[in-house]
Parts: C-alpha cells; sequence; structure tokens
C-alpha cells in the first residue's frame, strides 16, 4: 500500500517536473511592435512573461548609406547614431507597456528609428523625407516606377501603392503616387507585427 | 477494496488538478508591480456593476480619462475597460463581457484602435485576454487575437506558456497567488509626472489610409450591439501626440459616425475648449495625459455627458457616495504619493 502512495506522489511529481523543466528552453520569445505609446516603466523583471520586440537578423538586406555610414535594420544603433552626429531632431515614445523606448532620429534628408531589446536599441526604420538623399542604387523621391524597376528588377510584392522588395529578413518600401515615388523606407522584419 | 482503490485514484487526481491549478497561479506574470497594464481587466470584475458609463479601448482611454473627476463632479460613476493595445475586437468581446454583468447608458470607444486590422503581438494579446473571465466571449476574442505562433490551450492552460517562470519567482508572485492589489482607480491608470511633448514626429506616408474590413466590421458590431441594448455609443479620439492621426483617418471616422448617428469627439481639435497644455498636461511627450491633462479632459467628457446626454447626477444616492467615499480616498493617496515620489509641488486646486 504505502509503495502505491508513494507511486502516486512520484507520478504527480513527475507531472510537475515534466511541465516545470520539459519545455524549458522552448520558451519563445513573441516579436511585434512596439511603437504605441504607454505606461509602464519597467517589465525587465516580468520574468518569462511574453516580451515585446526581439531583435531579428536583417544581414544581407538592403542598406541605405549616408556619407560615410551604412544603416542596415536590426543593427546596433549607437554606432549609428554616433556617427551621424548630432540629429536635426530627437523623438522618445514609450512602449505599450513595455520597457525601453522607440526612439526617432531625424537627420538632414532622412529619419532613423529604433526599438529596444535587452537594455539595447537597434535600428527598426530608416525614411527618406526629401530628395536630398538616394538609395545607395540610385532612387531618390520623385522618381518613377521604371526607375525602380530598373534599378531593383521586378520581383517585388505590390498592394496598391506599395512596392516592397523583401531581401534578408527586411523590406525596402516604395510607395507611389500614381507613377512617382513618394516614399521610401527601409523596414525591419520587427515591424512586420504592426506599428503605429 | 475496489471502492478504496477508486477513492485513492480519484484523490491522486485531485491532489495533481490542485496542485497544477496552484502551480499554475504561482507562475503567471501577476502584473502588480511591473506591466501593472496586465492587471486591469481582471479588476473590473471586483467591482459593484451599476455604471453609468463604461469606457473600452487602448491606453488612449486608460490614461487620459479619470472616471474620479467625473464622478466628483458630475455624480457620474463609469468605469474604464481598457488594456495595453486593445484591438478593437478585444474591445468587443469585453463589451459583451462587460454586458453580462451590466447595461450602462453610455459606451465611450476610442477610435485609434481602427488602424489594426489584424492580430499583432502575443505579448499585448495576453494582457488583455488573460484577466477576462472565461465566457463565450473571452474563447471569441482569443480566437480573433492569436498570432500565428500561438495556442489557443496556451490560454487554457497559462502553466503550459509560463513554465519556465519558475527559477525568477518573487515575493509577488507568492503574495499574489491569493489577493492582488488594485492598480488603477476603476481603470485609470494615474502618472502626476511632467514630460513636454517636443519634437513630436508627423506621420509618416501611407500606402494605404483605409482603415481595414476587419476594424470597420468590430466597429459595426460594437455600435450593433450598443444599439440592440439601448446604449448610446460615443467615439472618441483621445488627444495624443503620437502615434499620428492622419486626416485621412479623421475623415473616415466622422463620415462613419454622421451615417450612424453617433456622437464623436476628437479631443485633438478640443484643446482650446479643454485647456490642454503640452507643456504641463503629458508624462511621455505627448502620448499619454498626466493626471492634469486628463482631469481637463475629463471635465470637458463630464459637461457633455451631463448637458448634451443627460446622464443625472448621482451623487445624492447613498450607497454609491459611499463606494465613491472610498475610492476617493484612494485616488487621492495615490495621487499625493506619486507627487511626493517625483518631488512635485501638487498644483491648487
Amino acid at each position: 500500500m504505502k509503495k502505491k502512495g508513494l507511486g502516486h506522489f512520484l507520478a504527480l511529481a513527475a507531472v510537475c517536473g515534466v511541465l516545470l523543466a520539459g519545455c524549458g528552453n522552448s520558451e519563445h520569445v513573441i516579436s511585434g511592435e512596439t511603437q504605441e505609446g504607454g505606461a509602464a516603466e519597467s517589465a525587465s523583471d516580468q520574468g518569462s512573461a511574453p516580451q515585446e520586440a526581439e531583435n531579428t537578423d536583417s544581414a544581407g538586406g538592403y542598406v541605405f548609406v549616408y556619407g560615410d555610414v551604412t544603416i542596415s535594420m536590426d543593427e546596433d544603433a549607437s554606432p549609428i547614431t554616433e556617427a551621424l552626429g548630432e540629429p536635426v531632431s530627437y523623438y522618445e515614445a514609450a512602449s505599450c507597456a513595455f520597457e525601453g523606448l522607440d526612439k526617432i532620429y531625424t537627420y538632414s534628408g532622412f529619419e532613423l528609428q529604433t526599438y529596444p531589446t535587452d537594455g539595447k536599441d537597434f535600428v527598426s526604420l530608416v525614411v527618406l523625407k526629401d530628395d536630398s538623399v538616394a538609395t545607395p542604387e540610385g532612387v531618390a523621391l520623385g522618381d518613377t516606377k521604371a526607375k525602380v524597376e530598373e534599378k531593383y528588377g521586378t520581383d517585388y510584392q505590390e498592394d496598391g501603392a506599395l512596392l516592397a522588395y523583401e531581401k534578408g529578413g527586411m523590406k525596402l518600401c516604395f510607395i507611389l503616387d500614381g507613377d512617382q515615388v513618394i516614399s521610401i523606407e527601409y523596414r525591419s522584419g520587427v515591424l512586420e507585427g504592426g506599428d503605429a | 477494496m475496489k471502492k478504496r482503490k477508486r477513492l485513492k485514484i480519484a484523490g491522486t487526481v485531485l491532489a495533481v488538478a490542485v496542485s497544477l491549478i496552484l502551480l499554475q497561479e504561482l507562475l503567471m506574470p501577476k502584473y502588480i508591480y511591473d506591466i501593472t497594464e496586465g492587471a486591469m481587466i481582471r479588476e473590473y470584475y471586483g467591482e459593484a456593476k451599476d455604471h453609468d458609463v463604461v469606457f473600452i479601448g487602448d491606453c488612449e482611454v486608460y490614461e487620459n480619462f479619470s472616471p474620479a473627476v467625473l464622478w466628483q463632479e458630475y455624480g457620474i460613476n463609469s468605469y474604464i475597460r481598457g488594456s495595453a493595445q486593445q484591438l478593437i475586437w478585444q474591445s468587443y468581446y469585453l463589451l459583451e463581457d462587460t454586458l453580462r454583468y451590466e447595461t450602462p447608458k453610455v459606451v465611450v470607444f476610442n477610435v485609434l484602435a481602427l488602424q489594426y486590422d489584424r492580430p499583432q503581438s502575443e505579448a499585448y494579446n495576453r494582457m488583455t485576454l488573460e484577466g477576462m473571465r472565461w465566457s463565450a466571449s473571452k474563447v471569441k476574442s482569443i480566437l480573433a487575437s492569436m498570432t500565428e505562433e500561438e495556442s489557443f490551450l496556451d490560454y487554457v492552460f497559462p502553466l503550459l506558456r509560463y513554465h519556465s517562470r519558475w527559477s525568477e519567482l518573487k515575493a509577488e508572485d507568492f503574495r499574489g497567488m491569493f489577493r492582488r492589489e488594485r492598480v488603477t482607480h476603476n481603470g485609470y491608470y494615474m502618472r502626476v509626472d511632467v514630460r513636454p511633448a517636443e519634437n513630436v514626429p508627423e506621420g509618416r506616408i501611407l500606402a494605404d489610409y483605409r482603415f481595414g474590413d476587419n476594424a470597420w466590421a468590430y466597429l459595426d458590431r460594437i455600435a450593433d450591439l450598443c444599439q440592440e441594448k439601448g446604449i448610446l455609443l460615443v467615439l472618441v479620439k483621445a488627444p495624443s501626440l503620437y502615434p499620428y492621426w492622419y486626416p485621412q483617418w479623421e475623415e473616415q471616422v466622422e463620415a462613419y459616425a454622421l451615417e450612424r448617428g453617433l456622437p464623436y469627439l476628437n479631443f485633438l481639435e478640443l484643446t482650446e475648449e479643454t485647456g490642454l497644455d503640452f507643456s504641463q498636461d503629458t508624462y511621455d511627450a505627448g502620448l499619454h495625459l498626466n493626471l492634469s491633462g486628463a482631469e481637463k479632459i475629463t471635465r470637458y467628457l463630464g459637461a457633455y455627458l451631463r448637458e448634451d446626454i443627460g446622464l443625472a447626477d448621482r451623487r445624492g444616492e447613498k450607497a454609491l457616495a459611499d463606494l465613491w467615499r472610498d475610492k476617493l480616498a484612494a485616488y487621492e493617496q495615490d495621487r499625493d504619493a506619486q507627487y511626493e515620489k517625483y518631488g512635485m509641488t501638487p498644483p491648487d486646486r
């Protein structure tokens, strides 16, 4: 009898043990947008509760080059912003409920946004704001769709006015008004969960 | 002998079930001191449910409107069923859930959520969904909200999702198993500190400014449900400066409100009337209002609800007045503690 009782308790312990440790390494961290504002001050102590954006690797994706500075998506933003110098303006947006700030740096001709992960900031977005800058392949605001296709080819996803070239986990997006490019964005994969 | 054996098996099964339930309670995040937004939805169930006004929506409701002011100055009993990045289908199912307990006279919905047409993030989903009591509405909300990576079973048995928190447990996890401290004032998240709004970026150019079909469908469902229950639905856009509220979005909401005959208050266009000052009335550079800002726009809303909608002043109802006496004391205590924490001098009242 005692052996049976012990058996039951061992079974209980085994079930708990499996639940506690069996899948210990499979905890998935959810990526998603962090741009909508929020309140809480810290999530760092929340243990393994679902967390916000995990940085993704966009190695091999399209890059934006400004002077000597090459900007890749999901790259550590600190050396980039240091090399770019003082921005024209700067804005911080708290993530809705989660730790850290999305940071928006405006430079002459373009805007750079970052997202926080594990105490560091990574590049999430570069937006070309005027035709004083262009992509390294030579497309600027005001160019035509034909020029975009000439420089980047026709292997793009088209959704209404949007042409998106996907490469290395990031997207290079052109928005057209008629035949004319009115917006150029380099977008990290972390924004694919939706952004503000 | 057989009976004894059956009893033993039943006892073991019961012990396993109770152990797992306790384990689950222990391991689930409590959202008491960190990411308090995760505790908001649950708090509603402990309330006396006799509200004149219920707010539903994202951070733009729970950080920008103060039920305490609606009561103190207008005698309107209200509650905010808000949560971080509350998606519009979550708002709809929270409304359904609320109607299981009470039928308010007015529902206020913040329209920023129309920007999202599909599931976004597990982390935010859980902050809204885990706090809901089980019902058909919760099941439907989970199914509508899950991202591709999520599993329904993880919501039914959160232990499956949180099992690895065992190595990070803190004292609050043990204390919070049976008793949770309140994190809001009738759903309002209070902040008194100030960070002026400067260099707020304009919105990026979008390829398509139209709200998605799914978002519209749920707004229709919210409007239909309110109509069916005789509730006045009031659409609002909180005065948050970021994320950017596009003129094209405004046009669509105005057209919808007109078509459905719904009141719509865009507080971005009412800064003069409300007296909002973004150098003083926000704690995070224009994303959300601080206490000073929230009280200002709530006064405007209170006057609107009283004068235009005709909601009655209930301050003469003794039971309700007694309830609010305690609530206001907690509100003032929190306010004063925050002024002290931030080294601020409370403004003259």
